[in-house]
C-alpha cells in the first residue's frame, strides 16, 4: 500500500474538518439561539440593567438551578432515556433534608450526605425498573414522579401538620452548609454560589462525555442499543449510572434551594422536569438519543434563565415565559434538524 | 448432469486433522420450548478459510449464529473452540475467546464517529490511576491505518458512521473485528442489503480477512456470493444440515440448485406444464 | 432545502428583535427607565393569575396610573424560589419600592434582607401579617383572619343562628383555622368540620357537609371559608337537606354574589383585595415622596368587609368589571 496516495486527500481533510467539524457540534444551534435571545432581551430591557454585570448575576441565578439538573438529564437523553421524576426529586430531596434536620434533629451535614444517598437510591430504583421491565423510561419515571409527589405531600403533612418544612436555619450546621450551597459572592453584584456548582457540573459532564470511555458508551447505548450490547458495552451499568446521576443532581438543587429559602414547600420542583428536557433539546440533544451535548444543555439553561429575568425586565408578565419556552423549543428543534442534516450530508 | 439426481455429498473431514478447528459444532441442537430451531448440526470452521453457511430465510441461520456468538446456548451437543469444549454464557465471553460477530445491523452506531465506532467496547485509554481518558489521537490514527490496511481510505475519522455507504460500514465492522484479534469472524448476511458493486467491495474485504489468518464464517442466502469466496459450504434447511461441499468439488450451478431445492423446482415446472399454464 | 430553513430562522430572529425594539420604545415613551424622573414601584406576589389575584393586580395598576408611577407586577404562581428570584431581580433593576406577599416568609427572607440593605422601602400584602417586621416591611396590608372570623360570628348572631358549622377545606391552612377560631370567639357554639378533599372534589365535600347536617339537627348555620366551597358544596348540601339554614362565606365569586342576590346565601366576607393591590402602591409612593412611614408598626386592614343583599347589586356590577 503506497504511502503517497493519501497525501492529496490529507489536504482535503484540513478543509472539511474546519467548517464541517464546527457545524457538526450539537452546541452550535444553542449558541446561536443564546446570542439572539440575549440581544433580544437587551433591546427590550426597560431597566437598563439586563446587559450588565448585575443583570448577568440575576439570570445566571435563574439558570443555575435549571442547568445543574439539565446537564445529567441531557446525558440521560443521549443514552436514550428520560427521567420525568427529576423535577419532583428536587422537592423531595429538599424536604428529606429539611425533615431530617427539623423533625429528627439530625445535624445539617450528615443530613445532606443522607439526602444524596437517598437520591442515589431513587435513581437506582428508576434505572433498575426501566432495565428490568423493559418499559419506556417515560412511563417508569412518570410513575415515580406521581409517587414522589404524593409522598412529598403526605409525609410532610403527617410530620409537620403543614405543607412545608420551615425553620431550617436554626439547625446545627446550617450556616456552614449555607455558605457552601446557598451563599452569594462578589458583592454588590451578588452572584449565587449555585452558578459555580453549575459550571463544575457542566465541566465534569462534558469531560466524561467526550473524553472518557464511559462517554463513548453513553453515545453508543443511545445511538443503537443493540449494536452497543453486541460490542460488549455494559448497557445496564451505563444507563443506571446516569439515572443515579440525575437524581443526585436534583438532590444538589434541592439542598441549594433549602439553604437559600431556609424552607421547602411540598410542591417545589414540580413542573421543572420539562424545563430540563427543553434545555437539553435546545442544547442539541435528540429526543431519540445518541446525539447531544452537556455544554449545549447548559446553554439551553442559560436561555431559560435569560428568558425569565429578561421578560421581567422588559416589563412583560412572567407568565409569558411559558409561551417563550414553547417557541424556543420549537425553534431549537428546527435549527437542530437543519444543522444535523447539513452535518450528516457534509460528505456528499 | 441430470437435474433430479441428488448432489453428491462428502463425508465431513476426519477428526484427527493436524490442527484442531478454530470453531466446531458437534451434533448441536437448539429448541425454544416446543419449537426445534436446529437439529443435529455438525460443522467446522478452520483458520485462513472462508466457511459459508447457506440457507434460505427461516432455515435456522440466525439461531446458528447466535449459538456461535454466545447469545444462545445449545440445548444439545457441543461447541468446541480450538478443540476445547466450551459454553459461553454471554456474547462478551465469546468475544474474549476471539469470536467476533458482525450482525446484520452492522454493530455500528450511525450517529457516532467512525473512530468511536471502531473502538467501541475496546477504547484505548491514557491517564493515571482511576482517572483515565480516551486516547483519541491514538484511536483516530489506528482507525485510519487499519481501514487503509483493508483498502478503505476514509477521509475523516470524525465523520459519523452513518455517512458511510453500506459497504464501507461493513468494512469498518470487519476491520474492527480483525484488528482486535478475532480468530473467528462470523458475518451475518453482509451482502444481503447491498447492491452489486457494494457487495463486491465487501467480498473483497472478506478475502482480506481470510488472508490475515482469520477463520471466516460467511452466512448468506445468496449462493452466488458464497461461491465467489467460500472454501467450504454448509447448506441449512429447516434447521438441519442437508449438504456439505468443499470448494473444489462443487460448481456454482450445483450450489444454486442444491440451495434452491432443485428437485422441487423441477417437479413444479413439470406440474405447471401439465396443467397447461405454461407452454 | 438548506436556504429556506436558514431564511426562516433568520426571519424569526429578525422578527423577535424588531418586536423587542418596538416594545422597548413603547415603554420609553411611557416615561423612561428607572434612571429617569418616573418612580418605579414593584409588586411581587405568590399569585396564580386567577380570579382573586387579577383583582389585586387591577388595584395596583390603577394606583400606579392614578399616581403617575411605573409599576412592575409579577406573580410566582406559588413558587417560593421564583418569588425570591423576582424580588432580587427587582432590587438589581432599580425598584424604588417593593411590595410582596409572604405566605412563606423564610423563603424570601434573604431577598428582603438584600432589598433592605439597598435602602428600598418595603410593604407586605395579603399574607404575612405576623412577620412583616422581620421582613423589614414597615406595614402589612391585608385582612386578619381571626378578626374576619369574629365579625362573621357576630353576623351569624345577628341573623339568629344558634349553632354554626365551620367547613375547613384545607387541613393545614393556619389562616382558615383562624377564621373558625374567630367565629367561635364571638359566636360561641361553633363546630369545625374538616373536608377531606376540599376544593379538589367539590362533590365529595358536598356529601360530607350534607352528612354532617343530617346527623346533627341542631346546626342551623354553615360558615364556608371559600366562595367555591360555598356555591359548589355548602349550598347544594343545604338544599338537599331541606332545612332552613343560614349560609355565609369568605371571599367572593360571581356565583357567590348571585347567590346573595337570590337570597340563598346571607353574606360573604370580603377581604377587598383590590385595596390590597392599591394601598401598598400608595404607601410606598408616600414614603418615597414625603417620607411617610404609615401604619404605626401595625398591619392595615382591608377587611373584613361584608357583601349582603343590600350591596350585592353594586358589587356584582364591579365584579364584572374586574375590580371586586
Amino acid at each position: 500500500m503506497s504511502v503517497t496516495t493519501p497525501a492529496p486527500t490529507d489536504e482535503r481533510i484540513a478543509t472539511t474538518s474546519g467548517l464541517t467539524r464546527l457545524l457538526r457540534r450539537p452546541e452550535l444551534g444553542a449558541l446561536m439561539g443564546a446570542v439572539v435571545v440575549y440581544a433580544m432581551f437587551s433591546v427590550a430591557d426597560t431597566t437598563g440593567k439586563f446587559a450588565t454585570i448585575v443583570g448577568t448575576a440575576r439570570w445566571t441565578d435563574s439558570a443555575s438551578t435549571v442547568g445543574i439538573v439539565a446537564v445529567p438529564v441531557a446525558l440521560l437523553m443521549i443514552a436514550g432515556e428520560f427521567d420525568l421524576s427529576s423535577g419532583v426529586m428536587v422537592g423531595t430531596s429538599g424536604l428529606f433534608c429539611g425533615l431530617l434536620t427539623t423533625e429528627y434533629g439530625v445535624p445539617m451535614w450528615p443530613a445532606i450526605l443522607l439526602t444524596f444517598a437517598f437520591a442515589a437510591c431513587i435513581g437506582l430504583v428508576n434505572g433498575w425498573l426501566v432495565m428490568l421491565t423493559g418499559l419506556p423510561s417515560f412511563i417508569v419515571t412518570l410513575a415515580m414522579f406521581f409517587s414522589l409527589r404524593g409522598i412529598n405531600l403526605g409525609v410532610t403533612k403527617t410530620l409537620t401538620d403543614t405543607v412545608r418544612v420551615a425553620g431550617v436555619d436554626k439547625v446545627d450546621g446550617f450556616d456552614s452548609a449555607a455558605k457552601v450551597f446557598g451563599s452569594t459572592f462578589w458583592h454588590p453584584y451578588d452572584y449565587r454560589i449555585a452558578v459555580v456548582w453549575w459550571i463544575a457540573v457542566t465541566l465534569l459532564a462534558t469531560t466524561i462525555l467526550t473524553k472518557t470511555r464511559f462517554g463513548n458508551w453513553i453515545y453508543a447505548v443511545g445511538g443503537d442499543k443493540l449494536a452497543a450490547r453486541n460490542t460488549g458495552v455494559p448497557v445496564w451499568r451505563t444507563k443506571i449510572t446516569l439515572f443515579v446521576a440525575t437524581s443526585m443532581a436534583a438532590a444538589l438543587v434541592g439542598i441549594i434551594d433549602l439553604t437559600r429559602l431556609r424552607s421547602m414547600q411540598a410542591g417545589q420542583g414540580i413542573g421543572d422536569e420539562f424545563t430540563f428536557i427543553i434545555a437539553a433539546v435546545v442544547g442539541g440533544c435528540l429526543l431519540t438519543g445518541g446525539f447531544g451535548s452537556a455544554i449545549g444543555a447548559s446553554i439551553g439553561a442559560s436561555i431559560i434563565g435569560m428568558a425569565f429575568i429578561g421578560i421581567a425586565y422588559a416589563g412583560w408578565n412572567t407568565d409569558w415565559t411559558w409561551l417563550f419556552l414553547g417557541v424556543i423549543l420549537f425553534a431549537a428543534v428546527l435549527v437542530n434538524t437543519f444543522i444535523s442534516k447539513r452535518a450528516a450530508g457534509a460528505r456528499r | 448432469m441430470t437435474a433430479i439426481e441428488p448432489v453428491p455429498e462428502l463425508t465431513p473431514p476426519a477428526e484427527s486433522d493436524s490442527q484442531p478447528a478454530a470453531l466446531q459444532l458437534k451434533s448441536v441442537a437448539k429448541s425454544f420450548g416446543s419449537v426445534i430451531a436446529l437439529h443435529d448440526i455438525t460443522l467446522r470452521v478452520d483458520a485462513g478459510m472462508v466457511t459459508c453457511v447457506l440457507g434460505d430465510n427461516g432455515a435456522g441461520k440466525s439461531t446458528l449464529i447466535k449459538i456461535l456468538s454466545g447469545v444462545h446456548r445449545p440445548t444439545e451437543g457441543e461447541l468446541l473452540v480450538h478443540g476445547e469444549p466450551t459454553r459461553f454464557s454471554s456474547p462478551r465471553e465469546a468475544q474474549n475467546a476471539g469470536i467476533a460477530t458482525v450482525f446484520q445491523d452492522l454493530a455500528t452506531v450511525p450517529l457516532m464517529s467512525v473512530w468511536r465506532n471502531f473502538f467501541l467496547g475496546n477504547e484505548p485509554l491514557r491517564g493515571v490511576g482511576p482517572v483515565k481518558f480516551l486516547d483519541a489521537k491514538k484511536a483516530k490514527r489506528i482507525c485510519r491505518e487499519e481501514l487503509l490496511a483493508m483498502g478503505i481510505d476514509i477521509r475523516d475519522a470524525e465523520q459519523p458512521a452513518g455517512t458511510l455507504s453500506g459497504g464501507e460500514r461493513q468494512a469498518v465492522a470487519i476491520a474492527r473485528a480483525v484488528h482486535f484479534g478475532a480468530k473467528v469472524l462470523i458475518l451475518d448476511e453482509p451482502t444481503s442489503a447491498l447492491g452489486v458493486k457494494q457487495s463486491g467491495v465487501v467480498l473483497k474485504y472478506v478475502l482480506q480477512a481470510r488472508d490475515r489468518g482469520v477463520a471466516v464464517v460467511f452466512i448468506t442466502h445468496n449462493p452466488h456470493h458464497a461461491h465467489l469466496v467460500g472454501d467450504r459450504f454448509y447448506l441449512l434447511n429447516r434447521g438441519q444440515m442437508t449438504h456439505e461441499f468443499e470448494r473444489r468439488t462443487v460448481t456454482r450451478e450445483e450450489l444454486v440448485r442444491a440451495m434452491a431445492g432443485g428437485a422441487e423446482l423441477e417437479a413444479l415446472a413439470h406440474e405447471l406444464e401439465d396443467t397447461g399454464l405454461r407452454p | 432545502m438548506k436556504a429556506p430553513k436558514l431564511g426562516l430562522a433568520a426571519a424569526v430572529a429578525a422578527t423577535l428583535i424588531l418586536s423587542a425594539c418596538a416594545s422597548g420604545t413603547e415603554s420609553d415613551d411611557d416615561g423612561g427607565s428607572s434612571d429617569g424622573a418616573e418612580m418605579k414601584l414593584c409588586m411581587y406576589t405568590h399569585g396564580d393569575g386567577g380570579g382573586f389575584w387579577s383583582v389585586v393586580k387591577k388595584g395596583a395598576e390603577k394606583a400606579a396610573d392614578d399616581l403617575g408611577v411605573e409599576l412592575d407586577y409579577q406573580e410566582s404562581n406559588n413558587d417560593a424560589e421564583a418569588q425570591a428570584q423576582l424580588i432580587e431581580a427587582g432590587v438589581s433593576a432599580g425598584c424604588d419600592g417593593i411590595a410582596v406577599s409572604a405566605p412563606n416568609p423564610d423563603a424570601i427572607q434573604g431577598a428582603m434582607d438584600a432589598a433592605a440593605d439597598a435602602g428600598i422601602p418595603l410593604v407586605t400584602l395579603n399574607s404575612g401579617a405576623s412577620v412583616f417586621a422581620d421582613l423589614h416591611a414597615f406595614t402589612h396590608v391585608g385582612q386578619d383572619e381571626f378578626i374576619a372570623g369574629q365579625e362573621a360570628g357576630k353576623r351569624f348572631k345577628e341573623l339568629g343562628a344558634t349553632k354554626v358549622l365551620c367547613a375547613i377545606q384545607e387541613a393545614n391552612n393556619i389562616g382558615l383555622q383562624q377564621r373558625c377560631d374567630g367565629a367561635k370567639d364571638t359566636f360561641g357554639n361553633v363546630e369545625n368540620l374538616q373536608l377531606s378533599s376540599g376544593l379538589t372534589d367539590l362533590t365529595k365535600s358536598e356529601a360530607e357537609i350534607q352528612a354532617k347536617l343530617e346527623s346533627d339537627g341542631d346546626i342551623d348555620a354553615v360558615f364556608s371559608l371559600n366562595a367555591d366551597i360555598a356555591t359548589g358544596s355548602a349550598l347544594p348540601a343545604v338544599e338537599a337537606v331541606g332545612r332552613d339554614l343560614t349560609v355565609g362565606t369568605v371571599d367572593l365569586s360571581g356565583d357567590a354574589i348571585q347567590a346573595i342576590k337570590d337570597g340563598t346565601m346571607a353574606f360573604a366576607v370580603d377581604q377587598q383585595q383590590y385595596a390590597q393591590g392599591y394601598l401598598p402602591v400608595v404607601l410606598l409612593y408616600l414614603n418615597k415622596t414625603n417620607g411617610h412611614v404609615l401604619g404605626g408598626g401595625q398591619p392595615m386592614y382591608t377587611g373584613p368587609g361584608f357583601v349582603t343583599s343590600e350591596n350585592a347589586d353594586l358589587v356584582q356590577k364591579l365584579a364584572e368589571e374586574g375590580t371586586r
